[in-house]
């Protein structure tokens, strides 16, 4: 058999199917949301994006959800990804995400590891943050903005040194898009904690959800 | 009857768990490796806060593991473990040990790849290695389908008639470390669909001492041998009847539980691939559908014992078939494909096949790239 018959040496292009924004899924269910979420291992990000997906399980609208940590790099301090992705139904997909309609970043020193270009332009992205980064001035981009590290330390949730800002950037989340409720995330935070350890990370949440700010680029 | 269930959001290592923990196994050993162990973390955690009552046997080796797991099934008690790529390639002498001695363990198979190079992430090249050793092999698509599968997997494997380990294989990350729903049933209605380990395969009994893997000949060596092949056949059987049984009693059924057909049963393109890759190529379907194109998709669900009777009467009403592997024997091409060619052959089906192999060491497949190939495969 030559080489030419074998499966494997049969590839096609990747411009074939890696699309720019095909958003295929969401002309087809517009329903489905897809989120990108960058931060530092050890400030909780993996553990975030479950909760949010959990909390969109709670949702009426939603009842499905999907939160896919990028393994391989998870050592304390290293940039790690992850995605979530809600929809009204059960999701076949289990790829990265590749358009996102929202993002998440939980340190603004890793802004840049995000291509926005890919982010859609009517989401929200959500940063950890008191200003708007030099790069969206005047992009016209929908920002919400929290102090998460403050927030988080007021409330002494702080682990080996790390800031654990991810249950108040749901709350940043929450506020933000509107696509999840306080309450559910909120049940998703308590679910998931325990009794014990529920009350500073609801806290942290609600505050984020208060403080958080809207702003256009 | 169609028992209760809480919709619960885990990962799907944490399904296999809670699989394992309803099912009640009596024995446990097992040894972490990226990226099953949170699964065996997950069963010690349960035994050791008294919601398991198992022996939890902690080894210095998944060879260790697993030939606890032999002598624990072969004393007639409920056995499980898991593992992964390296781990169970340190495993390789008790894995065909145990399939060949019919012993009844349930392991689930986290994907992952081979090294070198050294990679965690998923491909099938694992537990493919292991087509050959007696074992039933199923290939899950979701968090859902491994929590199923384990519990249907018991009953299979501790038929007296099957008498076979059972290796339910999940794409590692994918499935093992993605949050996504799961319909999870209680423990006690678990437990009634899986039933006491009651009459055991096999059981020491020191009045009666045997011997275990003593010397034979030829000619005992070879029907031991059929028999095996036979019990392949016979499980063929069992797997479809446990997937309808699990159907009445749960609600939820795998196609026939050997291979799962979806889109339109007469098409122009059919997909053929397993594990996640399956289940994005759904989405593929759907969206070719659209597209006005003709393309439908046959999922290989039990890849041991082959469904080689449900393949060849689909490919008979369907022309061309396009098998997508996530693995590869080198020099010759994937298995899935070389498998299929062999069925189609021996049973005279003219159906043209084209193999595709992706997604090797984790290497991403979305259901653009599934969509896009079928496109060019229609189109030759």
């Amino acid at each position: 058999m030559s080489l030419e018959g074998f499966s494997y040496f049969k590839e096609i292009p990747k411009k074939l199917y890696l699309m720019k924004k095909t958003n295929h899924n969401k002309d087809k269910v517009e329903l489905m949301i897809e989120i990108i979420q960058i931060s530092r291992g050890g400030s909780g990000g993996v553990t975030g994006a479950k909760i949010l997906a959990d909390a969109a399980m709670y949702e009426d609208k939603f009842g499905y959800s999907q939160a896919i940590p990028k393994y391989g790099s998870e050592r304390r301090g290293a940039a790690v990804e992850a995605y979530v992705r809600f929809d009204n139904k059960p999701i076949r997909l289990h790829s990265p995400v590749y358009n996102a309609d929202h993002a998440l970043v939980l340190d603004e020193s890793l802004i840049d590891r995000i291509d926005f270009n890919t982010v859609s332009r009517d989401g929200v992205v959500i940063i950890n943050s008191t200003q708007i980064p030099e790069q969206f001035k005047g992009s016209g981009r929908k920002i919400a903005l929290v102090d998460a590290t403050r927030i988080s330390q007021d409330l002494g949730l702080v682990l080996s040194g790390f800031t654990l800002v991810n249950m108040t950037m749901l709350g940043a989340f929450a506020k933000g898009t509107e696509i999840v409720s306080l309450g559910n995330l909120v049940k998703a935070i308590e679910e998931f904690w325990g009794e014990k350890r529920a009350p500073k990370n609801v806290e942290a949440a609600k505050r984020a959800y208060e403080e958080t700010k809207m702003v256009i680029a | 009857m169609v028992v209760q269930f809480e919709k619960k959001s885990m990962t799907g290592n944490d399904a296999a768990a809670y699989a394992a923990l309803y099912a009640k196994p009596k024995v446990i050993a097992a040894y972490p490796i990226t990226p099953q162990t949170t699964i065996i973390e997950k069963l010690s955690q349960y035994v050791d806060e008294g919601k398991l009552d198992a022996e939890f046997i902690i080894v210095e080796s998944e060879h260790s593991a697993l030939a606890a797991c032999m002598g624990a099934a072969w004393s007639g008690v409920r056995t499980f473990t898991a593992t992964s790529s390296q781990g169970l390639l340190y495993m390789a002498e008790n894995v065909f040990w145990s399939g060949y001695g019919r012993l009844p363990i349930v392991m689930p198979v986290v994907n992952r790849c081979l090294a070198p190079g050294w990679s965690i992430y998923q491909d099938l090249q694992d537990s493919m290695a292991f087509r050959d050793a007696g074992w039933i092999q199923v290939y899950t698509k979701n968090n859902q389908e491994v929590f199923d599968s384990i519990l249907q997997g018991f009953r299979i494997a501790e038929d007296k008639r099957i008498a076979m380990p059972y290796m339910p294989c999940l794409d590692g990350f994918v499935i093992s470390h993605t949050t996504a729903q799961v319909n999870l049933p209680n423990a006690e209605d678990s437990f009634n669909f899986v039933g006491e380990y009651k009459d055991p395969v096999i059981e020491v009994d020191t009045e009666n001492p045997w011997i275990f893997g003593g010397l034979v000949g030829p000619e005992k060596f070879n029907k031991d041998r059929k028999d095996l092949m036979e019990a392949m056949e016979r499980a063929k059987k069992k797997i479809v009847d446990m997937n309808r049984e699990f159907g009445e009693y749960f609600g939820r059924t795998y196609g026939n539980g050997l291979v799962e057909v979806y889109g339109d049963d007469v098409a122009d393109l059919t997909i053929v691939s397993m594990g996640t890759i399956a289940d994005e190529t759904q989405d593929a379907v759907d969206l070719l559908k659209e597209e006005g194109l003709s393309v439908n998709e046959l999922r290989i669900r039990t890849f041991r014992p082959f469904p080689e009777k449900d393949i060849v009467e689909f490919a008979k009403q369907n022309n061309k078939f396009l098998v997508i592997d996530r693995s590869v024997s080198f020099g010759h091409d994937g298995q899935l494909r070389i498998e299929i060619e062999a069925v189609l052959k021996r049973n005279n089906v003219d159906t043209s096949v084209e193999g595709r192999i992706m997604g090797l060491g984790g290497e991403d497949v979305p259901y653009t790239k599934i969509a896009a190939t079928a496109k060019k495969v229609l189109k030759e």
